[in-house]
């Protein structure tokens, strides 16, 4: 079998086994679905609520249908990955397979392309229900920024998952420390509230981090008038990225920490 | 030097070193495993064992010393040579929320000419649990999961790190079981264990390790019971007889210890026969009468300097 089938295979074993695990289900795929329904009911107010978005105005339920698609991603790239990985660590199932005659580089590949099956459920689910719950409709050159900032905040979110790994020792600090870091950068980020409505610095500080580019990059997609590329959102997410790229190929281990 | 004459040697090693900083956990180790046989490394936590297995098993660079498992440089492991070894880790758990079937299935995918999956998991005794999730099983199957895991590439090695740890006597029977039916299938086996029965009842040669190096080796049978090593004689005290009495009626050096009289003898049956002609003149019985060679559990305890509750160290 090839590398590559095998890698697929892995994906395979992967998507069922997450299937199996109830609270990677509801956190990763359902959560998100319920939040853009809760969201969107709560601050549109009948469907022509709009937000301010870079100077001028955005509908309301596609701005929140965005900021849940880039919640939807870190949560499936980010969290899921940084939690899967410690977890196997932990459990000396990672250094198991590297007793294998399987190149080790497959295992993260497949966790990789689990998060990527993931995404692309995700993003097409949300944005099915935001078109049928709320109308919200995507132009052409919307939908190619979609997916533009999809894959680049994908990659990105991937990396830091995996970069994660270093710092969370144990299953239960990933599964602490990845969602809750997730859901508290959602608040300052314009996911789960309009940064028009949050305090200057607040927003300032959720600029630091890449969620807050993610969503303002797929809000953007959704505003009317001739749609841009956000420089600055691309920039900043691509430097977490390679951030975190660095940081996993330098400090990843395959051994768990509760060894003798 | 050379252990097992002439037949082909699966593992050898030659003066293996493995130093952590300023600790040397290892200390030159030697090692001849022939092909076909399951060698039975023995030590107390810390002795080296498991920096040892890891080297062999590739997962460690050694500091010093040459090594060779099935021909090749552990150090520098390869696919091809992966093939052909099969790992049983100490702690590593498998996915929970995989089946059986699912888990076995997904290993089998790694090798090229791998076992059938179903008959692998008949033959580690999971067939009832062949469609349970292995987070279901219970710590004795789990091992077994782990064993299908590692034979199911069929192996000609396989690397048994502590496999029955935490077992019950009836789970550590069965195990014992399929591990035996693991070698009648011609595999060469490396098993590490604490338990000395557990070395003595399935390995044909063991080697004992104490502070990172070899302090014992040969078959178990010869190490417990070795010619050079007394033999103990055990009975409980007669009443009304002292210490001195059973002295001078064995003319040897009896100790009692509460109410069980034992002594060391090379040469047992010429005491025995003192003792029991002295109980038959004096009418007297004999209870619990007992003769053993010391077992490798007692040779264990006396090389690696473990708690002296044999009666040969209470008399010596």
């Amino acid at each position: 079998m090839s590398d590559v089938a095998l890698v697929v295979k892995q994906t395979g074993y992967s998507l069922k086994s997450i299937s199996r695990n109830p609270r990677a289900v509801v956190f990763t795929v359902i959560f998100p679905i319920v939040m853009l329904l809760l969201f969107a009911s709560i601050f549109s107010k009948g469907g022509d609520a709009h937000t301010s978005f870079q100077g001028g105005q955005i509908d309301t339920d596609a701005y929140f249908t965005a900021g849940i698609i880039a919640y939807a991603i870190a949560m499936a790239c980010f969290s899921s990955l940084a939690i899967s990985l410690t977890t196997e660590r932990e459990s000396g199932l990672l250094k198991r397979f590297r007793g294998t005659p399987v190149p080790a580089w497959t295992f993260i590949a497949a966790r990789i392309v689990r998060s990527i099956v993931l995404v692309v459920f995700q993003v097409v689910a949300l944005l099915v229900i935001a078109r049928l719950a709320f109308s919200v409709k995507l132009s052409a050159e919307g939908i190619a920024e979609v997916a533009v900032f999809s894959v680049l905040g994908t990659a990105a979110m991937c990396a830091l998952g995996i970069a994660l790994t270093s710092v969370t020792t144990t299953p239960d600090s990933a599964a602490t420390i990845a969602p809750f870091g997730t859901v508290l950068l959602a608040f300052i980020s314009g996911v789960f509230i309009p940064t028009d409505q949050l305090p200057d610095s607040l927003v300032q500080i959720g600029k630091i981090f890449p969620l807050s580019h993610l969503a303002s990059g797929l809000q953007a997609a959704f505003g009317t008038g001739p749609v841009h590329l956000a420089g600055e959102d691309v920039a900043v997410i691509a430097l977490w990225g390679a951030a975190g790229i660095i940081v996993a190929a330098r400090t990843f281990r395959w051994e768990p920490h509760t060894q003798s | 030097m050379a252990e097992s004459s002439g037949s082909e040697l699966a593992i050898q090693v030659r003066d293996l070193h493995k130093a952590y900083g300023d600790y040397e956990a290892v200390r030159g180790i030697d090692l001849d495993i022939a092909v076909g046989e399951i060698f039975g490394f023995l030590g107390p936590n810390g002795a080296g064992k498991s920096t040892t297995i890891e080297i062999l098993e590739g997962y460690r660079k050694r500091t010093r010393g040459d090594a060779w498992v099935l021909g090749v440089d552990p150090g520098k492991p390869t696919r091809q040579w992966r093939e052909r070894i099969g790992l049983v880790l100490q702690d590593s758990q498998l996915e929970p929320t995989l089946t059986v079937h699912e888990t076995v299935t997904m290993f089998s995918d790694f090798y090229p000419k791998p076992r059938p999956v179903d008959e692998t998991i008949e033959l580690v005794g999971l067939k009832e649990k062949r469609d349970a999730r292995v987070g279901t099983l219970s710590g004795g199957q789990r091992r077994r999961a782990d064993v299908a895991v590692a034979i199911v590439g069929d192996p000609e090695l396989i690397f048994l790190d502590e496999p029955t740890t935490g077992f019950d006597p009836s789970a550590r029977r069965e195990a014992w079981n399929m591990i035996e039916g693991l070698k009648s299938l011609g595999k060469t086996i490396f098993l590490t264990t604490h338990y000395m029965d557990e070395a003595q009842h399935l390995a044909d040669r063991v080697a004992i390790l104490a502070a990172g190096k070899i302090v014992a080796r040969g078959r178990p049978e010869e190490l417990g019971g070795a010619t050079e090593q007394a033999a103990v004689i055990r009975f409980r005290v007669p009443e009304g007889v002292t210490l001195e009495q059973l002295r001078e009626a064995a003319q040897a050096p009896v100790d009692i210890a509460g109410s069980e009289a034992s002594l060391q003898s090379d040469d047992p049956q010429p005491v025995l026969y003192r003792l029991l002609s002295w109980a038959d003149r004096e009418g007297r019985k004999l209870e619990a009468l007992e003769v053993s060679r010391p077992s490798l559990e007692d040779v264990f305890l006396q090389l690696t300097g473990g708690a002296p509750q044999s009666a040969q160290e209470v008399a010596a």
